[in-house]
């Protein structure tokens, strides 16, 4: 059984004796070439642009939503609006003294109250 | 091996065709983006942002009903169906589905409008409901649009139409509340200002986006009763085809506070149908904007001031000839024969004009109205019960009529003798039932208000603090004129009242000044009275009747009518009788 050195380590002790300084350079084995490195930026720059486009994606919805609901908001006040008016309509006094119940009542013939 | 491309060569030719166009847009480009810069930014914000009016809604007002408030007038969105007759296409469908659905609203003549092909916008039906506009849009008509207006909406009809006022088609507020507090019922719009899509719907994204709720208009409440409004109106309403007049008014008014809990005057209208009316003499608030000379029923005020100062009771007394010699005038009672030694509660039950011009002597020095009395009378009459001034009523189209001042030469003797019996002023009948109003509460002048309150955005409906009362004359003074009106009514029309209650009141016959001159085939007939119990008085009602060549006479023609509502009144608000 054997180990192969798979990366190489050179000290900088002898390049540099200053304080507080690594003393050890790591040194990758792969090497990146200029077109490597383009495509890689090019990738980041789409991958973060995708991310973008999906978060203003995200709240473009929500602002449908958000416009379904204000929709749905409108149209029960209308209803409700409408009701209310109906309401009003159907409790009028002239509504009122036109109807069958009130036709059908009589004045009292003599009010009897109780001793203060 | 020399790889310059050589002078001329078609490559280098190429090269400075390629560099020249690069150059050209770059050039292009340049001037775009930096020298239009703000030109494009401008177009495309005008494109993609867009700024929508958010409405406010107008304030809604009700009237109360016991301590509730009801709705009088109310807001309903209303269509206005429309159709471009160049796109239409289906001209009998169209007519059967509007005709069918929007009935009395559609316009005649469907079949000329939709002919005429050199117009994009012609009116098929006005007014029409969000139910029946649904149901045309489910139609699916080509070339028929839908255009949302609100209007206001009057459920009880025309109860108390010229103090509510009415919006006309462009929306401006006339007459009544609507137009005097016109500024509390209109609301700010909001504005909405965002980027939107294709259709219009607002999006987030931006950086100038506006969202500014809008802010509805006050919902006022007035002091108005409906059920008393509703019965006043009947009851006026019968009286005038008792008695043949043709305009009437009335208004009833709360001792304790001064709200007016009603306020009639017919010939009326509807405010939902104030297009159909054809006389607008309907539309003004006789109440408050037709200042007339109101007669026998000043001569309570004339009795409140020489009580008030002292210089005459109820029981003193003066020596009734049936005339009075003012200056060269010689002034005559309407009703002869109670002549010798009378009291001023007997004048007072008669109406002996004899009797005023003597108590507005006494202010003086006993024999003549002098220049003091005339100013005691100016103080009284002008500063303390505040006739001929604006009330501040809320209601527009007040006019505060005319009382002359003593300092004119007008001011003279013999108008203020006139004025002691209710002639030579000018004044509203709101004035007249406010002065009153102070008398009859023991002396404390309340401005008349028809306000009670607004409801609150949740629905809450929060009570005006009580206003605070001036003094017009002493508790004493006041108590004695109102049980000198107790007796004058019980005089001659105890019957009437319902038993066990305090009822008072002074009836006024007004000759009417036409071209200058009194009119010898006209007057106007006033009640003007209280009830409640010995204790405290819970409304005073003024009444008037009138109409062109009519005489019509208070005792005979206005006083039915107060004891119709007196009496109706004393059982609505459940008052119990005494004994």
């Amino acid at each position: 059984m054997y180990y192969q050195r798979t990366q190489n380590f050179s000290s900088r002790r002898q390049q540099n004796w200053s304080r507080n300084q690594n003393t050890v350079a790591f040194v990758s084995a792969i090497k990146l070439g200029p077109v490597t490195h383009t495509v890689l930026v090019a990738l980041m720059i789409t991958v973060l642009g995708l991310i973008y486009l999906t978060q203003a994606t995200r709240a473009t919805s929500y602002d449908y939503e958000t416009q379904k609901i204000d929709s749905q908001i409108a149209e029960l006040n209308t209803q409700k609006s409408d009701l209310q008016i109906e309401n009003a309509r159907l409790t009028a006094l002239q509504t009122v003294k036109n109807s069958s119940v009130a036709s059908t009542m009589v004045a009292p013939t003599s009010t009897n109250y109780v001793a203060q | 091996m020399n790889l310059e491309l050589q002078k001329g060569s078609r490559s280098k030719i190429l090269a400075a065709i390629v560099l020249g166009t690069m150059a050209i847009f770059v050039i292009r480009l340049f001037y775009l983006q930096i020298i239009q810069h703000d030109y494009y930014v401008g177009l495309a914000h005008d494109t993609q942002v867009k700024r929508l009016t958010i409405p406010s809604k107008r304030g809604l007002i009700y009237a109360l009903d016991g301590q509730t408030p009801v709705p009088l007038v109310m807001n309903q969105d209303v269509y206005t169906v429309f159709a471009d007759p160049l796109i239409v296409n289906e001209d009998d469908k169209i007519i059967d589905t509007v005709k069918r659905i929007a009935g009395g609203n559609a316009r005649e003549n469907l079949q000329e409008l939709l002919d005429k092909k050199n117009s994009r916008y012609q009116i098929l039906a006005t007014r029409v409901t969000r139910l029946q506009a649904n149901k045309i849009k489910a139609e699916d008509l080509s070339g028929i649009g839908f255009q949302e207006v609100s209007e206001r909406v009057y459920p009880e009809g025309s109860l108390a139409a010229q103090t509510l006022g009415y919006l006309n088609f462009e929306g401006i507020a006339n007459y009544g509340v609507e137009s005097k507090l016109d500024k509390r019922l209109t609301g700010v719009d909001g504005l909405l200002q965002s980027v939107t899509d294709v259709s219009d719907v607002p999006l987030t994204i931006g950086n100038d986006n506006i969202n500014r709720p809008a802010v509805n208009g006050e919902n006022i409440v007035l002091s108005i009763d409906r059920n008393v409004q509703f019965h006043v109106e009947q009851a006026l309403d019968d009286g005038l085809k008792r008695t043949g007049a043709t305009r009437g008014s009335a208004i009833m008014v709360d001792p304790q506070s001064g709200k007016i809990l009603a306020m009639a005057n017919l010939p009326t209208y509807s405010p939902s149908k104030f297009y159909e009316v054809k006389d607008a003499a309907a539309f003004n608030n006789g109440v408050v904007s037709a200042p007339y000379e109101p007669g026998s029923d000043v001569k309570t005020l004339t009795m409140a001031t020489g009580i008030d100062k002292g210089v005459v009771t109820a029981n003193s007394t003066y020596d009734n000839k049936d005339y009075i010699q003012v200056d060269d005038r010689i002034i005559s009672n309407a009703t002869l024969g109670q002549t010798g030694t009378i009291t001023f509660q007997h004048a007072l039950n008669w109406s002996l004009n004899t009797g005023f011009v003597t108590v507005a002597q006494r202010l003086g020095d006993g024999k003549s109205i002098t220049r003091g009395a005339r100013d005691i009378m100016y103080d009284y009459f002008y500063n303390k019960f505040h006739l001929g001034q604006l009330t501040g009523v809320e209601v527009a189209g007040e006019i505060k009529g005319t009382v002359i001042s003593p300092a004119t030469e007008e001011g003279n003797a013999v108008r203020y003798s006139n004025m002691a019996f209710g002639q030579g002023l000018d004044v509203t009948m709101v004035q007249v039932a406010a002065a009153f109003n102070s008398i009859v509460n023991g002396g404390k002048y309340y401005i008349p208000t028809v306000l009670a309150g607004v409801v609150d955005k949740d629905g809450k409906y929060i009570p005006d603090k009580p206003s605070t009362p001036t003094t017009s004359i002493s508790k004493s003074a006041a108590d004695q004129v109102r049980e000198m009106t107790h007796v004058a009514r019980n005089t001659f029309f105890s019957s009437v009242d319902k038993a066990g209650y305090y009822i008072g009141g002074k009836t006024g016959t007004s000759q009417v000044i036409i071209n200058g001159n009194y009119s010898t085939d006209e007057t106007v007939g006033t009640y003007l009275g209280y009830g409640g119990t010995e204790n405290v008085s819970k409304y005073v009602i003024m009444v008037q009747v009138s109409g062109d060549h009519k005489t019509l006479q208070g005792a005979r023609d206005a006083l039915p009518i107060f004891t119709d509502i007196s009496n109706w009144m004393l059982d609505y608000i459940k008052l119990q009788p005494k004994g």
